[in-house]
């Protein structure tokens, strides 16, 4: 049967055909081939700020300011504006295109950090069912940690950092947590010192902070009422109220070096583990004498990283302190527990080369990038088991990898996920797009940019271009050699993105590009 | 997956040789005694040197099936002294345990550990006596009295602190 491809076609099969059950979302997402957003506003007029994200539902566009002091929230409007004249198509858009209000309402902009914080650029988390934003401002970094007790050695300490609950609708602060001379990670991925990326992860209203200086993950709930209520603490200990039953049956205070309640649960695990699964004695010998070869190196591990895998199932990264705060973390060991929060038990423990546990990350890639039990957006983020190009993808990325070990501790890397880092915009939909993912991605990320407009060409028959994305000003820049940036932020619903572009001690370049 | 297959590679495991005596007669004798206890361990018990340093030993030991203990898994370091086995090993818990023989900070107090220890005894023998105290604790020499007051007057109610313990700080 022909069928047509063009926007009124389309709207006419969709009146007169019933898509398969359960699929017309999917047949409706088609229509974003035809509405693209195909119309660049070159360098607009804006205000000198970081434009963050838009929430995932659409409603808010995040804006820190250059001083990351304060926090700026927009609304999304479509840009509009009438002609007097005839035949429109062929006029020069407005003049108004040119500002950025024209395409934003400022709702408000409220101090998030006083004079000696800043807010962490990279994080900000959406509560979507509740329309809250949670952000974090921290003091300075000092590399000289005092020793204070319980703090482990090797990580940088910080006076000070608060989590604040926003309300988005009209920027209350509801409620804060303070945590007091000590480090969680608030930058995204590898690279950035401490590595191994973000340290927060929400999960429905469950938020987890893994503070790296005290080995402690902290389970903290959002409250409908606006409340950040702290449900749990894993680390010295496992259960909620372990320390008060210990104080409660010993006169004496503690002097001992026992070990942590996360890390007597991962020894036994170990242990019970080469135990049990040897029948033959020689062999259980020679297995156990390799566990205490290197019993000071598990005793030696730390936490660094740590995400929901559902509401009582936390995937947690274990590695050295060194494996930390070194570049590469190549040499360095790292191991993946996953530990039941409520039994409190560790019911799986892989090493960052354990190919088993990577076919199960390429099987239920969705399952380890979850970040809610309803989540509809996550649908649609393309991933290797939900897409057969993202699965291509990956096969071609091992394909090249020089060894299979290699490319297993490459992509078990990615682990655990950093939560809401992508966007769920159709355009990045690889079965509507194909475009160069060493350019863009759903992945949000600082890129080095490049002279060349980037392609989105439609999967489908014909494979025709649709639309370009070009950071930067219109005529490129002035300078080849200087070191460009840039990021781009797209609407999760509209065919409306921003470009920035960043090029060292000049001006950020911001472009609007939308659907004309 | 066994566990036993992970692996630290460089950097991971290297630690320096403390013991200039390694092949002092304390040291050939702590090699024979290991041979004997892999050989031969006492059941539910497993030891071994922790990195390459022979005078520095983990234990692990299983609680005994019908005692509080039961279900639990108990680390303890094993520290030889260099005039080993002149004087006895010092054994301390790693894993928080409700005993009235062992104090707050996990050091065992055995007789055996002190004015009783002979040249005679092995590692084996040692780790064999504390499996036993799990069962049959000694109350008429505590090194915290309350446990063992408690143990003497209302046996039951010790068993069950000792049994919540093991299921809070030792699984």
């Amino acid at each position: 049967m022909f069928r047509s491809n063009n926007v009124a076609a389309r709207i006419f099969e969709r009146q007169i055909v019933t898509p398969r059950p359960g699929t017309s979302v999917n047949y409706v997402r088609q229509f974003y081939e035809n509405l693209v957003p195909n119309y660049t506003v070159y360098d607009v007029d804006c205000p000198d700020q970081s434009f963050r994200k838009f929430t995932d539902d659409g409603q808010y566009l995040i804006s820190f300011s250059r001083n990351q002091q304060e926090l700026i929230v927009y609304r999304p409007i479509w840009f509009s504006f009438s002609y007097k004249e005839e035949n429109c198509d062929s006029v020069d858009l407005h003049q108004k295109t040119k500002r950025i209000d024209s395409f934003f309402t400022q709702l408000y902009s409220i101090p998030l950090a006083s004079s000696n914080e800043v807010i962490s650029k990279d994080f900000f988390l959406y509560v979507e069912s509740r329309q809250f934003g949670i952000f974090a401002t921290s003091t300075a970094q000092s590399q000289e940690a005092s020793a204070t007790e319980g703090a482990i050695h090797g990580v940088p300490s910080i006076e000070k950092i608060t989590f604040h609950l926003v309300r988005l609708e009209d920027g209350d602060i509801l409620d804060v947590k303070v945590f007091c001379n000590d480090f969680i990670n608030l930058v995204h991925g590898m690279g950035h010192g401490i590595g191994h990326g973000m340290g927060v992860f929400l999960y429905d209203d469950l938020l987890c902070i893994m503070s790296l200086r005290y080995q402690t993950i902290h389970i903290i709930q959002i409250r409908d009422s606006g409340n950040l209520a702290l449900v749990r603490i894993i680390g010295s200990f496992c259960r909620e109220d372990d320390e008060l039953y210990l104080n409660s049956h010993t006169h004496v205070t503690e002097r001992g070096h026992f070990l942590s309640g996360i890390k007597q649960r991962l020894l036994s695990f170990i242990f019970r583990k080469t135990w049990n699964d040897e029948v033959d004695h020689i062999l259980r010998v020679h297995h156990l004498k390799k566990f205490y070869f290197h019993f000071q190196d598990y005793i030696d591990l730390i936490m660094w990283k740590a995400q929901f895998l559902d509401r009582h199932h936390l995937l947690i990264k274990f590695g050295s302190v060194d494996g930390g705060v070194s570049r590469s973390t190549d040499h360095h060991p790292s191991f993946f527990a996953v530990y039941n929060m409520e039994s409190t038990e560790i019911i799986a423990f892989y090493q960052n080369s354990a190919e088993e546990l990577y076919c199960l990350f390429e099987h239920f890639y969705d399952h380890f990038h979850v970040t809610s039990r309803n989540s509809l957006h996550l649908r649609f983020i393309s991933s290797p088991c939900n897409n057969i190009h993202a699965l291509d993808q990956l096969l071609g990325i091992r394909i090249k990898a020089c060894t299979s070990a290699q490319f297993v501790k490459k992509m078990l890397g990615t682990l655990p996920y950093t939560c809401q880092s992508q966007s769920p915009s159709p355009y990045f939909d690889l079965s509507l797009f194909r475009y160069d993912d060493k350019l863009i991605s759903s992945m949000e990320r600082h890129r080095q940019s490049t002279e060349s407009p980037i392609k989105f060409i439609l999967r489908r028959q014909p494979n025709v271009l649709k639309f370009k994305i070009k950071p930067g000003p219109e005529a490129g820049g002035s300078d080849v050699r200087s070191k460009r940036i840039s990021s781009f932020i797209f609407h999760p619903i509209l065919p409306l993105a921003l470009s920035i572009q960043q090029t060292y001690m000049q001006p950020t370049v911001v472009n609007i590009h939308f659907r004309r | 997956m066994s566990s036993s297959s992970t692996s630290f590679a460089s950097g991971g495991g290297v630690r320096p040789w403390t013991s200039a005596t390694s092949v002092s007669f304390s040291g050939k004798r702590i090699q024979k005694e290991m041979l004997d206890f892999n050989a031969n361990p006492p059941a539910d018990c497993s030891a071994g040197p922790k990195g390459d340093d022979l005078y520095h030993w983990v234990s692990t030991i299983i609680g005994p099936p019908g005692s509080p203990y039961e279900d639990g898994i108990f680390f303890l370091t094993i520290t030889f002294p260099g005039d080993y086995p002149f004087k006895p090993p010092k054994v301390v818990f790693m894993t928080r345990i409700y005993h009235c023989n062992i104090d707050a900070a996990g050091n065992v107090s055995l007789d055996i550990l002190k004015d009783g220890w002979s040249p005679a005894m092995t590692i084996s023998k040692v780790i064999l006596a504390i499996r036993a105290v799990f069962t049959d604790p000694d109350p008429y020499k505590p090194v915290v009295p309350n446990i063992a007051r408690l143990y003497l007057t209302d046996r039951a109610k010790h068993d069950e602190i000792a049994a919540e313990w093991t299921m809070r700080f030792a699984r």
